[in-house]
């Protein structure tokens, strides 16, 4: 699905020169869960943003599904963002004129599904990950989690190949980033790759593999056998709440 | 991605932001508004000045004396001779008539006051195509006898008598002579200002009053049809030539009713034109204003910017959306400065009794304007949107 090979990142300002990653090899496997750890500065948000073809590499080769990434053109990049990624960001990164519905129809609009097919698709994709209540609501009416769901509605709108998520829990409360962590796995189990970057180690227990990045270098990868739940542990806090009462 | 959808979105983009968007639209609407207005203004002006010197005649023309080298003013002076001799050898020549100007006090039974009394004879109101309200005109008998008889316009009758019609038969001094009215023209159009006190009276009243025999300033002419005018004024001057006796061509001259239509047409057309251009700066200045806020939008909207890019937006898709956000604006703008100005034209040339003349060029041409104006002032800011970097778009606060 991905395979990244001796990738390298060199932001060279002129004054200062930072490589921000070095020579990193990495794969994932079609159906895989797979979070990115590591400080800030490690370079998993460059690697990131490689991986999303919103930024290039200096060197080393990057394919996507057999598509050679590294030897594309700009317009070709922006289709590949629209036809092969769905990003999740911690910011959510909603446009906040319009409401969730409009939201999750802007990468079909650019991939010039007809108006009716979209609207029909935008409101299947909310349905998906229980939204379809607010779905004309815009985002400054909606939770943190509830925007953080209409973002995962959006990056999974055009069926992409993976998903992409940046810190989808670092703005939310535990119970709300559980939330968002139990619709992540449960789309993992339906087939779709994820590949998750955080600097939460308990975030990065719920994928199946982890690799550690530091300074820029992948210096650790470790399968997890158990990957925890989070629709268990959501569970749990729900009957300790009700226990407390 | 359709056209209209990003029509759409620019509508969107306008109407969330309404008062910034109607403040800059203000610019270019003023601009357009400005723009028709002049144009409209002017050329139904022109029209209708053109319609007032047609109602002169346009077969209409005057000879004069030019320059007199040898100073022997005497030997060139016009006299009724002269008439008769045109009017017997020119046969394309309709009529012709002497006038000699005078300007004098006229006294009535209540006030005083002064006028232009031309001297002249019973065909005057045919080449001039006057019109009388009340009376006649006076005629070549009257003339040949230099009977005392006169006419009088509105103006006057009305400072004297009140009302045209009070004054037929009454009697008003005239270097105190006592000269019976018998006739009152109908009142101009009032178009070149208020009409001043005139009197028209036989030509050779006209000598004995101001002591000049045969002082004859001008010919007045008309032609038989209007393609005879030049080729008739010229007539006439070769026989003043060869009448008396000049040998330099530049002693008479003419000008005939086209030359000066023509020539006020050009001056009219000059104006509108060059008024028009000082209103088109405020549409430029409305183009600067539609620009600025570009800019300032294009800023704010950079975090959009970078999720539509995220999303899968083209630099070209980011630069359309733009652009066509000025372009709608700038049209809009456009669109109801064009309908602002053609109904205020319109009141105005009501008001003005001007023709309207809405030409479709200058609508057109105010529309395709704005359109230019929306394209050239967005495309810096469009640019700048798509020139963005993603990846910092997307951390934009």
């Amino acid at each position: 699905m991905i395979k990244v090979e001796q990738l390298s990142k060199t932001y060279d300002t002129g004054i200062v020169r930072v490589e921000a990653l070095i020579k990193v090899d990495l794969e994932v496997t079609k159906g895989e869960f797979m979070a990115i750890m590591g400080p800030s500065g490690s370079g998993k948000s460059t690697l990131m943003n490689i991986l999303g073809c919103l930024d290039r590499s200096t060197s080393g080769d990057y394919y996507l599904e057999g598509i050679p990434i590294s030897t594309l053109d700009e317009n070709e990049l922006a289709k590949i963002r629209n036809q092969k990624i769905g990003f999740v960001f911690q910011t959510f990164n909603l446009l906040p004129r319009v409401d969730a519905l409009r939201n999750v129809e802007v990468p079909m609009f650019y991939s010039g599904v007809h108006p009716g097919e979209r609207r029909k698709r935008a409101w299947e994709a909310l349905e998906k990950v229980g939204l379809a209540a607010h779905a004309r609501h815009r985002p400054n009416e909606l939770s943190g989690g509830q925007r953080q769901r209409v973002a995962i509605a959006r990056a999974l709108v055009n069926d992409p190949s993976i998903l992409l998520a940046d810190e989808p829990t670092g703005n939310l409360d535990t119970r709300s980033g559980l939330e968002i962590l139990s619709i992540i796995q449960d789309l993992n189990r339906q087939g779709a790759t994820i590949v998750l970057v955080t600097h939460e180690l308990e975030i990065s227990r719920h994928a199946q593999r982890v690799v550690h990045f530091r300074d820029g270098r992948l210096v650790k990868s470790e399968m997890i056998d158990t990957p925890m739940q989070a629709a268990e542990t959501l569970k749990a806090m729900k009957q300790q709440m009700e226990d407390t009462q | 991605m359709r056209l209209w959808e990003m029509i759409k979105m620019a509508l969107e983009s306008i109407w969330a932001n309404r008062l910034r968007s109607a403040l800059t639209m203000l610019g270019i609407i003023i601009g357009v508004m400005s723009v028709i207005l002049v144009v409209t203004i002017g050329q139904g002006g022109q029209v209708r000045i053109l319609n007032e010197m047609e109602s002169f005649g346009t077969n209409l023309f005057a000879v004069y004396i030019g320059s007199v080298d040898d100073g022997n003013y005497e030997k060139y002076r016009f006299t009724l001779e002269d008439c008769r001799a045109i009017r017997e050898s020119i046969d394309s020549i309709k009529a012709v008539v002497p006038i000699a100007y005078g300007y004098t006090a006229v006294e009535g039974p209540h006030k005083k006051e002064s006028a232009y009394v031309y001297g002249t004879d019973g065909d005057y109101d045919e080449v001039r195509n006057l019109k009388l309200a009340e009376g006649r005109f006076f005629n070549s008998i009257d003339n040949a006898v230099g009977r005392r008889v006169m006419v009088i316009n509105q103006r006057l009758a009305e400072d004297m008598f009140g009302s045209s019609r009070e004054a037929v038969g009454q009697k008003l001094k005239v270097r105190q002579m006592s000269v019976l009215i018998c006739g009152v023209t109908e009142a101009g159009s009032g178009m070149f200002g208020p009409e001043s006190p005139m009197v028209y009276m036989p030509i050779k009243l006209h000598f004995r009053l101001f002591n000049s025999e045969d002082n004859i300033n001008e010919l007045h002419g008309t032609a038989v049809s209007k393609d005879l005018v030049e080729d008739t004024a010229k007539k006439v001057i070769r026989v003043l030539e060869l009448r008396h006796q000049a040998k330099d061509s530049e002693v008479y001259q003419y000008v005939t009713m086209a030359q000066q239509m023509e020539a006020a047409d050009k001056v009219l057309a000059i104006i509108t034109m060059i008024i028009g251009a000082i209103a088109g700066i405020s549409l430029l200045v409305g183009g600067i204003g539609i620009m600025n806020i570009m800019m300032v939008s294009v800023t704010e909207r950079t975090r959009e910017i970078g999720i539509r890019m995220a999303m899968g937006a083209r630099r070209e898709d980011i630069m359309k959306q733009f652009l066509i956000e000025s372009v709608v604006l700038s049209l809009a703008g456009g669109s109801i400065g064009m309908i602002l100005g053609i109904s205020i034209s319109m009141i105005i040339c009501m008001a003005m009794k001007v023709p309207l003349v809405i030409s479709l060029g200058t609508v057109l041409l105010a529309v395709l304007f704005s359109i230019a104006v929306g394209v050239f002032f967005g495309l810096y800011p469009a640019n700048r949107a798509a020139k963005q970097d993603p990846i910092e778009a997307l951390r934009y606060e």
